[in-house]
């Protein structure tokens, strides 16, 4: 008889960026999955919208992961009091779209400090002792098709990004021992608000074109959780140093 | 709004801008720049500014005031 690798009744998640977009999608699911999650986001309101819409064990934590030195006592409080993780997946991420002659680096540093910097700090505090439990923990990075391929005026969001490949890899190796996976999720484009307010500055041809650099399409949040899902679950359990691609085709061309 | 101008001349490569210059008669005009200005609005003014606006502004004034209303609602 096989385990069901999609209970998760067993298992605690930290969820960033779950007040919209990918992050509530997967905290949907997981919640239907029966898992218990420690959700994290800027935006108190919609986060709490998310738990009351979760089933079951749900708590939240709102704070800035632009504030790198605030995010360790926040987290390893709340981790304290709610109990060990099994998993954490950093979702939260910021766009920016701008041509290199007007980069600002004020915006870049913020785009870094809460796609790169964040991923750090928060598999620090999730590798320390007691913050985890030590069956199968595993570590899910969220980063985009733009860190495997240019695309023009992306070279703030691509640089965060990509970054995070080196990170999942380096990772990977230096956590193993503790038998701690890494891996990231490369999405495409998929239909969050996040899309709406970059993609709300072209117009609709351009909204065409980027439907057709997709294959299948442009897809959903979850599609997303779902492969964030299998990451996180023990069927994915000699699974680690991978970019896993959840694009529709987009990176098959 | 002081550095509009300078700003402005940046983006479409050239010495200086005047308020009357219209957008498409820049050599530079293409959708990259259109997304500098896009950019430049988001990080100086705050503002969010879609391609169909700011080609409807037509010129740098056009753009000015343009981005002004937008402050201003």
């Amino acid at each position: 008889m096989h385990k069901n690798f999609l209970d998760f009744s067993n298992k605690t998640i930290l969820i960033t960026g779950a007040a919209s977009g990918i992050g509530k999608a997967t905290a949907l699911y997981l919640s239907s999955l029966n898992a218990k999650l420690l959700l994290l986001d800027l935006n108190e309101k919609a986060l709490k919208e998310t738990c009351s819409a979760c089933n079951g064990s749900c708590d939240v934590l709102v704070i800035d992961l632009s504030d790198i030195h605030g995010i360790k006592n926040a987290l390893s409080e709340k981790i304290k009091v709610f109990g060990a993780l099994d998993g954490m997946v950093h979702v939260a991420g910021i766009p920016y779209i701008s041509p290199l002659k007007t980069l600002n680096l004020d915006t870049v540093d913020k785009v870094l400090k809460v796609n790169t910097v964040a991923a750090l700090e928060l598999a620090k505090v999730f590798t320390k002792h007691k913050m985890h439990n030590t069956e199968n923990p595993s570590i899910v990075f969220i980063s985009s098709v733009y860190a495997l391929v240019g695309s023009a005026a992306n070279v703030a969001y691509a640089m965060s990004k990509s970054a995070l490949h080196g990170i999942t890899k380096s990772l990977a190796v230096e956590l193993a021992p503790k038998r701690i996976r890494v891996n990231c999720v490369a999405p495409g484009f998929i239909n969050t608000k996040m899309l709406d307010e970059v993609s709300g500055s072209f117009d609709g041809e351009y909204n065409e074109r980027l439907s057709r650099l997709h294959p299948l399409g442009l897809g959903e949040a979850e599609d997303i959780a779902y492969g964030i899902t299998y990451l996180l679950s023990d069927m994915s359990r000699w699974v680690t140093g991978s970019i896993l691609s959840v694009d529709g085709g987009f990176t098959a061309q | 709004m002081e550095d509009f101008l300078e700003q402005m001349a940046e983006i479409m490569e050239v010495d200086s801008v005047n308020p009357s210059d219209e957008l498409s008669s820049f050599e530079a005009w293409d959708s990259l720049t259109t997304l500098s200005i896009i950019a430049l609005a988001d990080d100086e003014y705050q503002v969010s500014l879609t391609n169909a606006e700011i080609a409807d502004a037509k010129t740098i004034d056009g753009l000015k005031e343009l981005i002004l209303k937008k402050q201003d609602a």
